[in-house]
């Protein structure tokens, strides 16, 4: 079974945040409003032992979505394939969504489609024409890759076998994303 | 989080509107509050019906309300149930309370009772998410269900003491000191909650409550106005119980309804405090992000 996801090599990634500013150009994204960010997780440590990283956040596209799980009206699913969407059809603004999930990756569209749920969506749009989402295209340092978790031979699945891996905190969602981090200590929950 | 200005109106006037539910079905177990459950009903209906419309300025598209039912598995359709099931019964027995079927009116009463213990809890129940550890403990909904009744009961009791009623006010007071009691314990334990909520995090720590940015709304409307306050004005008006006070019956329910009313003015702006609190420490369970 096809299992879409994301890993991102925070060894590579080094903070252009082209990958929020291309999403944004992709999925016409409004004023004020992210499907993906980056976020600086530290300096750490003590001078002159200091370390960085960037932390790419956008859905985690969870296997167990909580944000799925509260949508009183069923705009918001999770697709076979695993993408989690929202139809904006459906939606009603209620931002339970926004609520249930632990990682702050929903907005509440004041812009485009007024009053309901927007998120990152794995740029559905491209992978249904067969083609990669736009962030993972134009990361300059490759550190985005996407793919077929359950293809051991997908660009996700390489990434998780040679890297030490981690996840954001997991309450139960089991987030799909997976993050490489070999030169730093990770900050974040597992 | 910010605070969801219609969820919290909503949540604190459908307490109310629960409590007063819960009052009436005392009521109608003990053969009391007669005079006034007329009143009692219309007051529940009204308080639930302007929290269902606070609520729906939370939404960004109520013209698509009828989606609402599209996945009967979320709390959030729970509550609208449970709203819905409350508002009918409500009605049902302000029908019945203008005639005189004795029978109906004890069966709608005790199913008001249930509706009103019932409606904050599923209330509660919807914010228990995993995402929020200040949130997600059965002490949310217990909060929502004591201040509720903290909030109705002493509101049902002011009411008696307002229509001048000697024969049910020690029976109505009775009531809205378990009201108090209710209302004073789940805080407590919601607070406590808090406290011991998984993932510890300075955001939602106690220290934050005592000590930190919320200490204000904390030992002002939680501490002094949502429990010492009420607690002493119920304890005032059974000291001045009409049949013990020398001034006269009139007089002492009088000045009854007046301790109560400040009681259930001092439990709203509790319940209200206590919830902006509830906003505050939700912060998310991923410390990286927030």
């Amino acid at each position: 079974m096809t299992r879409y996801t994301m890993a991102i090599d925070l060894d590579s990634c080094i903070g252009c945040h082209s990958c929020a500013v291309v999403c944004k150009q992709e999925n016409n994204v409004g004023l004020g409003t992210f499907y993906s960010k980056v976020l600086t997780i530290g300096p750490s440590g003590t001078y002159p032992d200091l370390e960085m990283y960037y932390l790419p956040v956008a859905c985690q596209h969870c296997d167990n979505p909580e944000c799925v799980t509260v949508c009183p009206t069923g705009a918001s699913y999770k697709r076979e394939d695993g993408i989690v969407l929202v139809d904006h059809s459906k939606c009603i603004g209620c931002q339970y969504c926004v609520m249930a999930c632990p990682y702050g990756v929903r907005a509440y569209d004041n812009n485009r489609d007024k009053g309901v749920i927007e998120k990152c969506t794995l740029c559905a749009h491209l992978v249904d024409d067969g083609k990669t989402p736009a962030c993972v295209r134009h990361c300059p340092g490759q550190a985005r890759l996407f793919g077929d978790l359950d293809d051991p031979e997908s660009d996700v699945s390489k990434m998780i076998a040679k890297k030490k891996t981690h996840k954001l905190t997991d309450v139960g969602n089991a987030p799909s994303v997976t993050f490489g981090l070999d030169k730093c200590e990770w900050k974040g929950g597992n | 989080m910010e605070i969801q200005w219609p969820l919290l109106i909503f949540s604190v006037l459908l307490g109310m509107g629960s409590g007063l539910l819960v009052f009436i079905g005392v009521g109608e177990l003990k053969g009391a509050f007669k005079k006034v459950r007329f009143v009692l009903a219309v007051s529940a209906l009204a308080l639930l019906a302007a929290g269902g419309i606070a609520s729906t300025f939370h939404l960004g598209h109520i013209d698509r309300a009828f989606h609402i039912l599209g996945n009967l598995n979320s709390a959030f359709s729970h509550e609208l149930f449970a709203v819905a099931f409350a508002a009918i019964v409500a009605l049902v027995y302000a029908v019945l309370s203008r005639k005189d079927y004795p029978a109906a009116s004890k069966v709608v009463g005790i199913l008001a009772l249930v509706a009103g213990i019932v409606l904050p809890l599923t209330a509660g129940i919807s914010f228990m998410m995993p995402a929020r550890p200040a949130w997600d403990s059965f002490t949310l909904p217990l909060m929502y269900l004591g201040t509720g009744l903290g909030m109705g009961l002493v509101l049902g009791a002011a009411i008696v003491y307002l229509k001048g009623d000697a024969q049910d006010a020690k029976t109505a007071l009775l009531v809205a000191i378990v009201g108090v009691v209710c209302s004073i314990v789940t805080m407590v334990a919601y607070v406590a909650a808090i406290a011991m909520a998984p993932f510890p995090h300075e955001s939602r720590s106690l220290a934050r409550l005592t000590s930190g940015s919320l200490a204000v709304e904390f030992w002002v409307g939680v501490v002094l106005l949502g429990i010492v306050v009420p607690a002493a004005l119920v304890a005032l008006t059974a000291k001045r119980s009409p049949k013990a006070s020398a001034g006269g019956e009139a007089v002492a329910l009088k000045q009854g309804a007046g301790y109560l009313c400040a009681a259930f003015v001092c439990l709203v702006v509790g319940s209200v405090v206590l919830r902006t609190i509830m906003y505050a420490v939700a912060t998310s369970v991923e410390s990286l992000i927030y």
